[in-house]
């Protein structure tokens, strides 16, 4: 594993298990210690009382408010630059990618079923298509290449935080789901960083990392199954 | 192929990641499981939402919300000439 060094004073701090921490702060509710709230581990972010969930903002879009799209993008253009910048490298083409991928949520809205997933699951599944789609389609794909191969042998886990006991308590969503991904091994982590935020086949996989095709299958099979039920206990935990 | 097999399959079908000559053996599976497949699949577009929310949030430029709130209350707003100014108009 190539882990980041932890910084001293945290890297003495001795590990507890989720069970643990959970009866940590089970002990302190009751005896009555505030603890800061804690983010609904694959929601959307927290909102204000009396706040419009994102369905009721989705539903509001299907009827063609421009002020639900307003809100709506307050609320995810964050999450959803990050995911196209992370496709494409380059600051400029996300923000105007953004900006398609929010028109396109205004005009493909009458499309999205809350039967079939959550409003944000909609967005970053149309998001990240129209990132990979534009960066197939524009010249600076070898460019782009060029400067994730770099932070490959940079960074070979770039997903890699080091998340503190501390910061885990206190919970954040980024910091929780990241460390389901940073549980993987390096190779399983490279897979899936491949194939979700390149759109890479296994074969292009395999080709790119010198690995045999069916390695690949594995290491992708392997790395999805580990973050999908590590992702499920999260939500059985909170 | 059996459940646990095909739910293998779901993970990576959701993520683009299965070679079109696996695309079509799962979808045969997917038939044959029917709505339990379909819920499966449902879930592991989760994933995605995960993948997203494990980024750093980063910071759009304050124009692109301009611009595109113009558009979009450009495209609401009728048109001020009727529906039919557009059409041809035919002779006879």
């Amino acid at each position: 594993m190539h882990r980041k060094t932890k910084k001293p004073v945290r890297a003495a701090k001795p590990k507890t298990k989720k069970r643990d921490r959970v009866a940590k702060l089970q002990t302190k509710r009751r005896a009555g210690v505030a603890i800061p709230k804690r983010r609904q581990f694959s929601g959307p972010p927290q909102l204000e009382p009396g706040a419009p969930s994102d369905l009721d903002l989705m539903l509001a879009i299907q009827a063609s408010d421009p002020d639900a799209l307003s809100q709506l993008y307050d609320r995810y253009n964050g999450i959803l630059k990050a995911l196209i910048l992370r496709v494409v490298h380059n600051e400029a083409e996300a923000d105007d990618l953004l900006q398609e991928i929010f028109m396109e949520i205004w005009n493909q809205a009458k499309n999205f079923s809350a039967q079939k997933g959550k409003p944000l699951g909609w967005m970053v599944t149309l998001a990240r298509r129209r990132a990979i789609d534009g960066l197939r389609k524009k010249q600076a794909y070898a460019r782009a290449e060029e400067r994730l191969q770099h932070e490959i042998e940079q960074q070979p886990d770039a997903w890699v935080h080091n998340a503190t006991e501390e910061e885990i308590v206190l919970g954040d969503t980024r910091i929780l789901i990241r460390k389901v991904i940073n549980g993987l091994p390096p190779a399983q982590q490279q897979a899936i960083d491949l194939a979700f935020f390149r759109g890479m086949s296994q074969r292009e996989i395999a080709a790119k990392t010198n690995t045999p095709l069916g390695t690949v299958k594995t290491r992708l099979e392997l790395g999805l199954k580990k973050i999908y039920d590590g992702l499920k206990e999260l939500r059985d935990e909170l | 192929m059996n459940f646990e097999e095909f739910q293998n399959q779901s993970r990576l079908y959701v993520i683009g990641a299965l070679e079109p000559e696996e695309v079509e053996e799962f979808e045969r599976a997917r038939r044959k499981f029917g709505k339990k497949a379909e819920d499966f699949i449902t879930e592991c577009y989760g994933l995605h939402e995960a993948f997203a929310l494990s980024l750093r949030p980063a910071k759009a430029s304050a124009a692109i919300k301009e611009r595109l709130m113009s558009m979009v209350r450009a495209r609401k707003e009728p048109n001020p000439r009727g529906p039919s100014s557009n059409r041809l108009i035919h002779p006879g």
